[in-house]
């Protein structure tokens, strides 16, 4: 099952620890907001739980499917 | 034909932001048409309203579902979705929410404003046929910001009616982003009209937590006509696969808009107004594509037929490029207008939006090349709370695929438009010596 | 045995180094986590690191609060240590100790259900850190007279980190490209269950 990790826009203030947490599938654009390169697979699971919980802005969420 | 003047129109000159390249209309001139636009001539007042179409039939969910279900009414706020799938997502089990949307934050369209002058009552009329079959607990109208004529018409409108249903109006702040649906259900609550993430869709969880329906003034109306009239009629105008009409916008240099209908299936073209003949055409507003000349010419009226053309119909704006306006400069100033629009809530838009349209200007001037405008394109698409920064991709990415000539030139430091020899069209008689 | 030094001790002890806790993780919260800061570690380091010595500073808090009530010496109640009026042994000081001892159960609380919360509740409540850092280093100036050495140095540099840090704070951000600031929307958007 897929899962995706979605950003909550408004909420996100670029301070980039889900890039820390997760590099493999997190990167930053020029102004330090993340770039989400794919779904998230079972391997990442996770950190991407771990991504989650660090953001200081909670503006991150896991979402099941597509 | 029928001229509206706003006499409480006055031009914004707001803060810093850049103002449209194509200012709100003062007036518009909306003609006659084949539906909607029928016997507009008889004024807009609730009589005459009944006079032309009697009674509003009650029906039940169901009989709403299978008309629209037949007729496969689409939307007219510019996504063209089938209203039909829209009532089915509407949660069961709760009273829902119905919202006419008429902010109509798109300068270059001035339809919803036409159907407020002539047409109010069916398009209350399709929203109190729909909220009578649902059970809905209430009516939200969003009234325009900056067009008082529309929102003084809408509302004497609501004044002449006594239906069963609460109705409340409100005020879209005068912004483009105001018309975006999660910005509405913000303003329904009282809070600024600007666009937050939506975790669960307004069907399931808007406005108070409850099922919500919007739609698009047009979209109510033509749901009005469809219940007044009935099927048959409906279906008379249009084609076997796609019944009915749908209101454009055309501009016209130097003169108000003009507002008409054009049913389904007619040739484009015939629909035009003389200045735009050989010329290309941004459709579908600021956030629409550009279309050349010879695509609109063989273009039907058609939602799936423009799209087969690479061209969306969005909320029927025809905004013609006048000889000598160069379409790179005409969208350049749209993307620092749009730019200047963002909510300023995402990251990636209020950032990247800024940045798009300097690198667009800078392919304008000719400082710049296209390579950054795609970068920046690639950064701002779907990062963000709502369409905003993906609309102003799609016209940027329709620049750039349909003009990729005067871009080039541009970048020498010439204009293809600018330099083009004008044609000036002389009758034969001139000729005659 | 709950008479004589060893009591005294573990509450001084513990009452400084709680002191210096609180204010290298102030400074930490102030430096390293807002907006246009995060040079050096990476942020999520240092998150940890603010985290951890909040948490540790609890349970040295712990040790200092069980050891002040547990001495016969003074008469300090129980209940003395999380109402700030009504104590008959240093009042003021004790009061303040108090006060801040329930801010930072509110603040570690919060912190730690984070997630079962409204972000802009939390960070509101969050901003009482400053509060309560303050109110502890009163405390211990106030209850910490009978203290001699070091304590002083100590007192002076705790008292003197966190408005440096501040000043430095507000320095970036004064200096920092201007960039558009976000307009964000009255109402929480991440109201959330962790996934």
């Amino acid at each position: 099952m897929s899962r995706q990790l979605r950003v909550d826009w408004p909420a996100c203030r670029a301070r980039g620890l889900c890039h820390e947490v997760l590099p493999d599938l997190v990167d930053l654009d020029e102004w330090g907001y993340p770039l989400v390169r794919g779904p998230v697979t079972d391997d990442l699971l996770a950190d991407a739980q771990e991504a989650v919980r660090v953001c200081p802005r909670l503006a991150l969420r896991l979402i099941d499917g597509r | 034909m029928t001229t509206y003047l706003d006499p409480h129109h006055t031009v914004r000159t707001d803060d810093a932001r850049p103002a449209s390249p194509v200012p709100i209309p003062t007036r518009v001139t909306v003609e006659p048409g084949p539906a909607l636009l029928a016997g507009i001539e008889h004024g807009a007042s609730l009589g005459a309203h009944r006079r032309q179409y009697g009674e509003l039939p009650r029906l039940d969910r169901d009989a709403l579902h299978d008309l629209v279900g037949r007729v496969r009414l689409r939307g007219r706020g510019g996504a063209a979705f089938p209203f039909a799938t829209k009532l089915e997502a509407l949660r069961r089990g709760r009273r829902p929410v119905l919202v006419i949307n008429m902010s109509e934050g798109e300068p270059a369209s001035s339809k919803d404003a036409a159907l407020a002058l002539t047409r109010p009552h069916l398009v209350i009329d399709g929203a109190v046929a729909a909220a009578r079959a649902l059970h809905a607990r209430e009516l939200h109208v969003v009234l325009p910001g900056d067009r008082p004529a529309a929102a003084t018409a809408m509302r004497t409108a609501l004044a002449e009616r006594d239906d069963s249903v609460p109705v409340h109006s409100h005020v879209a702040t005068p912004r483009f982003v105001a018309g975006q649906a999660k910005a509405v259900v913000e303003l329904l609550a009282g809070r600024p009209n600007l666009p937050v993430t939506s975790w669960k869709p307004d069907a399931i969880a808007g406005h108070q937590g409850r099922p919500t329906l919007l739609s698009n003034a047009e979209t109510w109306a033509r749901l009005g006509l469809l219940v007044l009239r009935g099927e048959r009629e409906y279906a008379a105008v249009g084609t076997r696969d796609e019944s009915g009409a749908t209101l454009l916008t055309l501009s016209r240099p130097g003169a108000d808009p003009l507002v008409r209908e054009a049913a389904y299936g007619d040739r484009l073209r015939d629909h035009l107004p003389a200045h735009a003949y050989g010329r290309p055409a941004l459709i579908g507003g600021f956030h629409g594509s550009w279309a050349t000349w010879e695509t609109m010419a063989s273009a039907r009226v058609s939602v799936p037929g423009l799209r087969g053309l690479g061209v969306a119909l969005g909320a029927g704006v025809v905004l013609s490029s006048p000889a000598g306006q160069c379409p790179l400069t005409l969208t350049s100033q749209v993307v620092d207008y749009l730019a200047g629009q963002s909510a300023g809530r995402c990251g990636p838009c209020f950032n990247g939006l800024p940045a798009l349209a300097g690198a667009l200007g800078a392919v304008r001037d000719g400082s710049g090349g296209p390579v950054r405008v795609t970068q920046l394109a690639t950064l701002v698409e779907r990062r963000g709370a709502c369409a905003h920064p993906d609309g102003t991709v799609r016209l940027v990415r329709s620049l750039l695929g349909t003009f990729a000539a005067e871009v080039s030139a541009h970048g020498e430091g010439r204009c293809l438009e600018a330099s083009r020899l004008r044609v000036v069209p002389v009758t034969a008689r001139e000729f005659a010596s | 045995m709950t008479d004589g030094p060893i009591l005294w001790y573990l509450n001084r002890g513990t009452g400084v180094v709680v002191l210096v806790l609180l204010t290298i993780t102030t400074v930490l919260g102030i430096v390293a986590l807002g907006n246009r800061s995060g040079r050096g570690l990476p942020r999520f380091v240092t998150q940890a690191l603010h985290r951890n010595l909040a948490l540790l500073s609890v349970v040295l808090l712990a040790v200092h609060v069980v050891s002040a009530v547990v001495d016969e010496y003074v008469d300090i109640r129980w209940w003395q240590a999380f109402v700030p009026l009504g104590a008959t042994y240093e009042p003021l000081w004790l009061g303040l100790g108090a006060l801040a001892l329930d801010l930072i159960a509110v603040v570690v609380l919060t912190s730690l259900l984070r997630h079962r919360m409204q972000h802009r509740a939390w960070r509101l409540l969050h901003v009482s850190s400053y509060g309560l850092w303050l109110m502890s280093l009163l405390h211990g100036i106030g209850m910490g007279t009978d203290l001699r050495g070091g304590w002083w140095i100590a007192a002076v540099a705790c008292a003197a980190a966190v408005p440096l840090a501040a000043t430095y704070r507000l320095f970036l951000l004064v200096t920092d490209r201007p960039t558009p600031e976000p307009n964000p929307p009255t109402t929480p958007t991440n109201v959330g269950v962790l996934r």
